[in-house]
């Protein structure tokens, strides 16, 4: 029984860990303009219109994450071998993973925004100075609880695989669920604010992105700031109730009917989520109702 | 074929040449195999099925990419290999952890896929939140007129100059079932791989069972997480940018996707096994 408290309040603390994770992650990769609404930002010098959005997109985020999540997970487990304090080692091993990231963030915007000269399109130096940076905190924040996350797995849940496997895996897994939820809302919400709210972006308007904010041109400071308010915790939900789930399905149920608690109740949750998401589907049509012209709304 | 993906066009059918090739490929990988050590025969078998069935999965996961990020097209907006892949390792993860705990193969692949089948309903699940309570945009395929599940029609809630956006039911079930599949394979091809890497590491090395364990299931989880993105990219390749699920026109290509998986995973699989043959170095 009080293995089981255990497991469910470390089960709790690495939802917890995994939520914040989402939510750093999801901000990180709009602030750089990684991921795939960043095809746009590549776009839209070509299509005439000259912007200060970071360029990033080293490549896309999931197996970006499960690269430095795996190297801050394989320093960290260095550090561990050599006896430090688990905190202490996985912070070190998040540092030597965000150089990383800092390194392909500079490369990164460097190249691709380099790739568009003949497009007229600068390389801004202070973006790069000032963005690089709040990138990397992002990014520290969300590989720090990642590798929390994994530590927790591996050390007091006692998952078969080593540190830095663990770190790789859910490193994808990170990448994999903050594109999915966050991406929308920077690439259509965000991006394409000139465009009318409640419709899908016209294939016309590819590359026509939102340049200017409310006080001059804009940076990716303020999608970081506009991202941070529902794509981030969006994404961060999403990845702390997989976390959660995942786990909190495992530890408690796994010996229960001769291991096929874990299974029941992983089927039971996919059915709840499968009830959740008709029923917002449901509400999305009643709610909104049939696409109307725009030429008939305005009038 | 338009930037959105658009309707499958040519190469749709299976090229028999082709098809010869790989079936050689994959017999000659288990003659050799057979001959360096018979009882490598079953686990290879048992990485060539997981491969198909990581290859037949990923065709059931909806992706959009760029354009699905925009609303110009539905899906998850993410790249098809990256997706497959976070879902198949989410089930790897549970797989692997159901075996260390009851050692059961049944148990443990059908935990694998329930752990993949989670992961997509739970991401599945937030693309819609997003695309409804944030973008205000409620879910409408660009590939049919009718939900084939739950009867909805999409073509008057399909926004201008769009090919549909969001995740229509169809497509959210085809995630979840994409994601089962998906973690299934992948939690066969690990359990393969370990049950040969500890017997056979303990063999060569001359160690017990128990002392390379560690070895063992960090090496085949390595080549598990391998295998993944060499069936998920090989599928990926498949698809060409966007697919919509098992009612898209897209799905009808799958039949490719398994051989080509199946030959590229027999001779990966014959690669992951030399290193417990003793081949006389």
């Amino acid at each position: 029984m009080e293995e089981i408290v255990l497991g469910i309040g470390i089960t709790a603390l690495a939802g917890a860990l995994a939520t914040v994770a989402g939510a750093a992650e999801d901000t990180e990769s709009d602030i750089g303009s990684q991921g795939d609404p960043n095809s746009q930002v590549q776009l839209a010098p070509q299509m005439g219109y000259i912007h200060r959005i970071f360029n990033k997109a080293v490549s896309g985020e999931p197996p970006a994450y499960g690269l430095w999540c795996a190297i801050g997970a394989g320093v960290a487990w260095a550090f561990l071998q050599l006896n430090y304090n688990p905190a202490l080692a996985i912070i070190l091993g998040s540092i030597v993973a965000v150089f990383v990231q800092g390194i392909y963030c500079t490369s990164g915007y460097l190249g691709r925004t380099a790739s568009l000269a003949k497009f007229k399109q600068p390389v801004y130096i202070d973006i790069l100075k000032s963005l690089t940076s709040v990138t990397m905190a992002h990014a520290f924040v969300a590989i720090f609880c990642t590798t929390a996350v994994c530590y927790l797995m591996s050390a007091a849940l006692h998952h078969p695989f080593a540190l830095p496997l663990l770190g790789l895996i859910w490193g994808i897994a990170l990448g994999a669920a903050g594109s999915a939820s966050g991406n929308p809302f920077y690439g259509k919400e965000r991006q394409y604010q000139n465009q009318k709210f409640g419709a899908g972006v016209p294939i016309s308007a590819s590359g026509n992105i939102v340049r200017y904010a409310e006080a001059g041109q804009r940076s990716s400071l303020d999608n970081g700031w506009f991202t941070t308010k529902f794509a981030g915790p969006a994404s961060g939900i999403c990845f702390g109730l997989i976390v959660f789930l995942e786990l909190w399905r495992t530890v408690l149920f796994e010996k229960a009917l001769a291991g096929w608690g874990a299974v029941i109740a992983g089927i039971v949750l996919i059915l709840v989520f499968t009830f959740i998401d008709r029923w917002i589907e449901v509400w999305g049509r009643k709610t909104y109702g049939p696409y109307t012209e725009p030429e008939e709304t305005s009038s | 074929m338009s930037a959105l993906g658009g309707k499958a066009a040519g190469g749709d059918s299976i090229n028999p040449v082709g098809t010869v090739v790989g079936l050689v490929i994959i017999l000659v990988s288990i003659g050799i195999t057979a001959v360096l050590g018979s009882s490598l025969v079953i686990p290879l078998i048992g990485i060539i099925v997981g491969g198909a069935l990581i290859a037949f999965g990923v065709h059931f996961v909806p992706v959009g990419g760029a354009p699905a990020a925009m609303g110009q097209a539905p899906g998850i907006a993410t790249g098809v290999a990256m997706l497959a892949a976070g879902a198949g390792l989410a089930g790897l993860f549970g797989g692997a952890w159901a075996f260390e705990t009851t050692g059961d193969f049944l148990i443990s692949i059908i935990g694998g896929a329930v752990g993949g089948g989670l992961m997509m309903a739970i991401t599945c699940l937030m693309v819609n939140a997003t695309y409804v309570f944030a973008m205000g945009i409620p879910a409408a395929s660009g590939k049919i007129a009718k939900d084939p599940i739950t009867g909805d029609t999409f073509p008057e809630y399909k926004s201008q100059g769009t090919e549909g956006h969001g995740l229509p039911f169809i497509s959210f079930v085809g995630g979840v079932i994409g994601g089962l599949i998906a973690g299934l394979g992948g939690t066969i091809i690990y359990i393969e791989l370990l049950d040969a890497y500890s017997t056979g590491l303990a063999t060569l090395m001359q160690a017990k069972p128990e002392a390379i364990a560690p070895l063992a299931i960090s090496l085949a989880g390595i080549f598990a997480i391998g295998f993944f993105l060499v069936n998920a990219v090989l599928a990926a390749y498949n698809i060409t940018g966007t697919i919509e699920g098992p009612h898209d026109p897209k799905f009808k290509r799958v039949p490719r996707a398994i051989i080509g998986c199946a030959v590229a995973s027999a001779f990966c699989g014959l690669i992951s096994l030399l290193l417990v043959t003793n081949i006389g170095m």
